[in-house]
């Protein structure tokens, strides 16, 4: 899917701008290296680049000649595997690669193999995981707080976008929809169906209650957000929560009397919409290559 | 007996030194010298769940998680959250009085909320079970999804969760009580908790275990809820505190699991 709309005009002009000062070369000229690339992206994005933070080079030679990007919400070892399948040698994650937000193994380690943090060198999930990234030539960058600190949200248009709400949106405010009045059951049923959620949806609130006003919340959502916010929705559709929490909370209002809802789809399913918008908005900065967008997926499954 | 003194007894019967500094052990709501008339235990004190102790005539509430949202109970920010004023006000006019029972819990040895929520999946072995011992519990080999089935058999759950390839043969169990997801090491195929955040923690299960299936290694993760893995505890809490406080009826009351699918 894409959608020119994806841009707004501010985005499009400094595109534009920045294009012509990084001399982005036509179509069909030498492939960029993936530091090439990664520099494209972050003169548009802006702002320090610390080591320390989250997003930067995971796995792979920056200095690799990019044949195709793509871009998902969580690098697994199936998308690694469908992204080498087709020739996409640069990925990039919205989330860590390698099971932690250390995304690599522990400077030190416990007797029983595992540090306090990242997981063990020798682990044989990761040795596998590292060596399919090797051996194949991919390189791995992480893209998360640079790609949620942009002025328009494409994580939660993203989300909108992807359940079909994209013209429900309320002017001034990305987060909040005005749905077609329908019930909370049939709102659920709706989201499970355009989200392809297999075990990962869960819902606090009477199935019967009216839906109108959505609030989208990709990733994981703060208590503070739904004190300050759940009083003037129907539903909240959050990627994750804890629920001593917000399902508490949401409980809590429900025996008050007030008919309002909550809806988890996972983090991953929640921001991996946001990741497609990723693979749009980059393809100006990545125009001598393929740039394309693959889905993690529902991790969860229920029980028969 | 009011309620100070049954918390004195609690101190007094928990087996493990008090920390005085603790936040979460401490009363929430409700005045500690008021005379208790019946104890309940639970996993969160949720409205609905307060409502029904006041109902069965049980005005001291030992919960085993927060009342207001929050792990600390902080209600700085809440003076002005109608909820909160209309729960505040529920718990005063019908002189509710609210425990916190956390840390203490999981000191103990064993701690009751793994015990229990071992027996609760059918894991056996599990009854002197501690809080960060690493124990691997071995059941007769299955497949992950034939577990599942039988975690949801056993449970009555409806919305817990899995992950990994349903068909692989597991027999080593690591299993943690609520937040405390234990981490997947080599010695185990599954681990249950819970609840964990997804992904960017200290160590992400869920995409550990969609690599190993991915690579045909034999794993799997199995997300409980947080109160559908604790609430046995509490349960069994109820018949622990039976054995050294009497002449008031003391009562399980239940949270519920909150979602449907």
């Amino acid at each position: 899917m894409n959608h020119p709309t994806d841009f707004s005009r501010r985005q499009f002009a400094l595109i534009a701008g920045t294009v012509a000062a990084a001399r982005i070369p036509a179509p069909g000229a030498a492939g960029p290296t993936a530091q090439d690339l990664v520099k494209r992206i972050q003169g548009i994005l802006g702002g320090d680049w610390p080591d320390s933070g989250p997003d930067g080079f995971k796995a792979g030679n920056p200095e690799t000649a990019v044949r195709g990007v793509a871009t998902t919400a969580m690098a697994t070892m199936e998308v690694l595997k469908l992204a080498s399948k087709d020739g996409l040698n640069l990925v990039i994650t919205h989330e860590p690669t390698f099971f932690g937000r250390q995304d690599g193994p522990a400077a030190a380690l416990n007797a029983g193999g595992h540090g306090p943090a990242g997981v063990s060198a020798s682990d044989p999930v990761y040795t596998a995981k590292k060596e399919f990234i090797d051996k194949n030539g991919l390189v791995v960058f992480r893209l998360r707080d640079h790609w949620q600190a942009r002025k328009e949200n494409d994580l939660t248009t993203g989300l909108a976008e992807s359940l079909g709400w994209t013209r429900y949106r309320v002017s001034g405010d990305d987060a909040i929809y005005d749905i077609p009045a329908s019930t909370l059951e049939e709102t659920v049923a709706w989201i499970r169906e355009k989200l392809k959620l297999r075990g990962g949806l869960r819902a606090v609130g009477d199935r019967r209650s009216r839906v109108r006003r959505v609030m989208l919340h990709p990733g994981l959502m703060a208590v503070n957000t739904m004190l300050d916010r759940f009083s003037g929705t129907d539903l909240i559709v959050a990627g994750e929560v804890r629920e001593w929490e917000c399902v508490h909370y949401a409980a809590d209002i429900n025996t008050s009397g007030e008919r309002r809802s909550l809806v988890t789809i996972g983090r991953v399913v929640s921001e991996d919409p946001g990741m497609r918008s990723c693979a749009n908005w980059l393809k100006p900065l990545a125009r001598e290559v393929p740039v394309r967008w693959i889905t993690v997926g529902d991790p969860y499954w229920r029980a028969v | 007996m009011t309620a100070r003194e049954v918390v004195d007894l609690i101190r007094k019967n928990v087996g493990v030194p008090w920390n005085e500094q603790t936040y979460r052990d401490t009363f929430k709501t409700g005045n500690p010298d008021s005379t208790v008339k019946g104890i309940a235990t639970t996993m969160m004190t949720t409205f609905d769940m307060i409502r029904r102790a006041h109902e069965a005539g049980l005005n001291l509430i030992v919960t085993h998680e927060d009342t207001f949202w929050n792990d600390r109970d902080d209600t700085r920010d809440l003076t002005g959250n109608t909820l909160y004023k209309l729960k505040t006000k529920y718990c005063l006019d019908n002189g509710m009085i609210v425990w916190r029972f956390h840390d203490h819990l999981h000191a103990r040895k064993p701690d009751m909320t793994i015990a229990a929520s071992l027996r609760s999946v059918g894991v056996e072995g599990g009854e002197d079970a501690t809080m960060r011992s690493d124990h691997v519990y071995t059941i007769p080999p299955t497949t992950l999804g034939a577990f599942a089935s039988q975690v949801k058999k056993l449970t009555g759950s409806r919305a817990f969760r899995v992950v990994g390839d349903p068909n692989v043969r597991i027999s080593r169990i690591l299993l943690g009580p609520g937040y405390a997801f234990p981490r997947m090491t080599m010695d185990a195929d599954v681990v249950i908790g819970g609840e964990a955040q997804e992904t960017d923690g200290v160590f992400d299960d869920t995409e550990y275990v969609m690599d190993a299936a991915t690579l045909g290694i034999a794993k799997g993760q199995i997300i409980l809820g947080h109160v559908v893995s604790e609430e046995p505890g509490m349960e069994d809490c109820a018949k622990w505190l039976r054995t050294f406080i009497t002449g008031v009826p003391i009562q399980f009351v239940p949270a519920g699991e909150p979602f449907w699918t």
